[in-house]
């Protein structure tokens, strides 16, 4: 008998409620309105430590949002890069993009976060806030990259043989025609590797950056109250991704098509 | 270029796909202002000789002169040629993401640099013609079959083509709105436009039809004017075909 090929696909951002998934919605909102409700009891009924917490980690959530937002923008131009590399006729281009998301594939986060750490230290001198960037850009670039090789196939053939018809060339034909409609398409996964991407930020707090985490440690290595800052900082964690799963749904339920019912 | 030189030569060109020859040695002419149907069974290489027209397909051997200009040379601006020839295909091939106007206008704004006023009205003109233009700000998702292959047909016509090419524009649609796109189709022939169409609608062969071209396995066959064509059919293959189809 020939193997069945089964394919599991666990995303790795927060689950993205979607209107389907009545079961997931309310899970959504449990585990919502069940941080906010945890965060409001401790604050209330314990403001010392929770609220002096509360009032220490802002500065890291500042810092944990810079960096994911610059790197997901850095990650965004590189993956589109990549992917369009992936895809590529020349086939040293395609080799090139290929063995970059190989390499970042293969190697563990943390250790190419050091790596690209120690090593731009090596040569020049960079603000740890901007390797810290360029690191985890690079590691998302790559798995970007597979998002938009994969947005970019799920085109049908038709609407580039509709374009090149009319007279516009390769490149014309890919901004033009088919990377607006991809976009459609990778918004999800794209949502998808945001939160995912925010999520794995705390691992810079290694690197000297004051993240969320690392004002955390901070503070719980002068007040030795390790149970209850770290309490505060999963729950803080958790309501900043569900808010941005809920987004990520809701947007791309907006971007749903134009005019298909 | 002098009147009597066909718009279109097709030289003795084959077409492999892997060890399938899909084109196997074919010529034909085209006149400028000429409407040229070619029919033949499903898989006997229409749609690949049209496509190699605009070089949707390169050719493995042959050659192929458009406007006097030779395609097979690897000099040609192929896309400058393929501004000369509209292509309508079987399955509309509408920009999903444009809404129909704009369907119309992306062409001409960025190709030909034509201002955004001018293009735009100009596709209300060919949207008129077409009978849609009350659509022009739906998407093409909103609209039958048959109201996206008239937007598709005036699509490619905003480009100005010189000869227009049909890839079975009627095939996918329901039997009740291929009239209204044969409708168009017949206007367009009235106005004296260059026509090659691939199409399985009879009636239209030979109501438009200058020529009629059979293909058979990667070859021509048989080609003649339509009177001939369906009264006298030589080869027995048309023979069996004609019998099949009508
Ligand atoms: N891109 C392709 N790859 C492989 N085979 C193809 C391709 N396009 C067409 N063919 C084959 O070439 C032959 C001719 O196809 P086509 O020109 O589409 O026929 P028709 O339009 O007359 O039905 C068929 O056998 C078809 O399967
Ligand atoms: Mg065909």
């Amino acid at each position: 008998m020939p193997e069945k090929k089964v394919t599991i696909d666990i995303g790795d951002g927060a689950a993205i409620p979607t209107k389907k998934d009545r079961g997931l919605l309310s899970a959504w909102r449990l585990a919502f309105f069940g941080a906010v409700g945890a965060l409001l009891y401790l604050i209330l009924f314990h403001p010392d430590p929770y609220l002096r917490l509360l009032k220490f980690l802002p500065d890291g959530i500042l810092i944990t949002f810079q960096v994911t937002f610059s790197s997901i923008a850095l990650a965004l131009v590189v993956g589109l890069i990549t992917g369009l590399g992936r895809i590529s006729r020349n086939a040293t281009i395609n080799l090139i993009a290929s063995t970059y998301v190989e390499v970042v594939r293969g190697i563990p986060l943390l250790v190419q976060l050091f790596y690209i750490y120690y090593a731009l230290g090596q040569f020049v001198r960079v603000p740890d806030m901007l390797a810290a960037i360029l690191a985890m850009s690079f590691c998302y670039g790559a798995y970007m990259g597979e998002v938009f090789r994969a947005g970019i196939e799920s085109i049908d053939r038709g609407q580039r043989e509709a374009s090149f018809s009319l007279g516009f060339n390769r490149t014309q034909t890919m901004f033009y025609v088919i990377l607006p409609q991809a976009l459609r398409t990778i918004l999800p996964p794209v949502g998808n590797e945001f939160i995912a991407l925010l999520k794995d930020t705390s691992l810079v707090s290694i690197l000297a950056v004051s993240d969320l985490l690392r004002r955390g440690r901070e503070f719980a290595s002068e007040s030795f109250l390790y149970f209850e800052t770290y309490t505060m900082v999963a729950i803080i964690y958790l309501i900043i991704t569900l808010i941005l799963s809920k987004i990520v749904g809701i947007m791309e339920e907006r971007m749903g098509g134009h005019g298909r019912h | 270029m002098a009147d009597t030189d066909p718009i279109i030569r097709i030289r003795n060109i084959s077409k492999f796909f892997g060890q399938l020859r899909a084109l196997d040695n074919v010529s034909l002419d085209i006149f400028s202002g000429e409407k040229v149907v070619i029919i033949g069974p499903s898989g006997s290489g229409k749609s690949t000789l049209l496509r190699t027209i605009n070089q949707l397909e390169t050719v493995d051997a042959g050659s192929i002169v458009v406007d006097g200009q030779d395609l097979t040379d690897k000099t040609a601006n192929i896309n400058k040629i393929r501004m000369e020839l509209g292509m309508v295909f079987q399955s509309f091939n509408l920009f999903h993401h444009k809404t129909v106007l704009h369907n119309l206008t992306l062409a001409p704004i960025k190709l030909k640099n034509i201002p955004r006023e001018e293009a735009e009205k100009n596709a209300i003109r060919l949207l008129e013609k077409v009978g849609i233009a009350e659509k022009r700000n739906c998407y093409p998702a909103q609209l039958s079959g048959g109201q996206q292959q008239r937007v598709a047909i005036a699509r490619a016509l905003a480009m100005n083509p010189k000869i227009m090419l049909f890839d079975e524009p009627t095939s996918a649609l329901d039997p009740e709105m291929i009239g209204e796109v044969l409708d168009v189709m017949v206007n367009l022939a009235k106005e004296g436009m260059t026509m090659v169409v691939v199409t399985h609608e009879m009636g239209f062969a030979r109501e438009v039809g200058d020529r009629v071209v059979f293909m058979d396995e990667g070859k021509i066959i048989e080609t003649g004017p339509p009177e001939h064509f369906f009264q006298s059919p030589e080869h027995p293959r048309l023979r069996k075909f004609l019998d099949q189809i009508l």
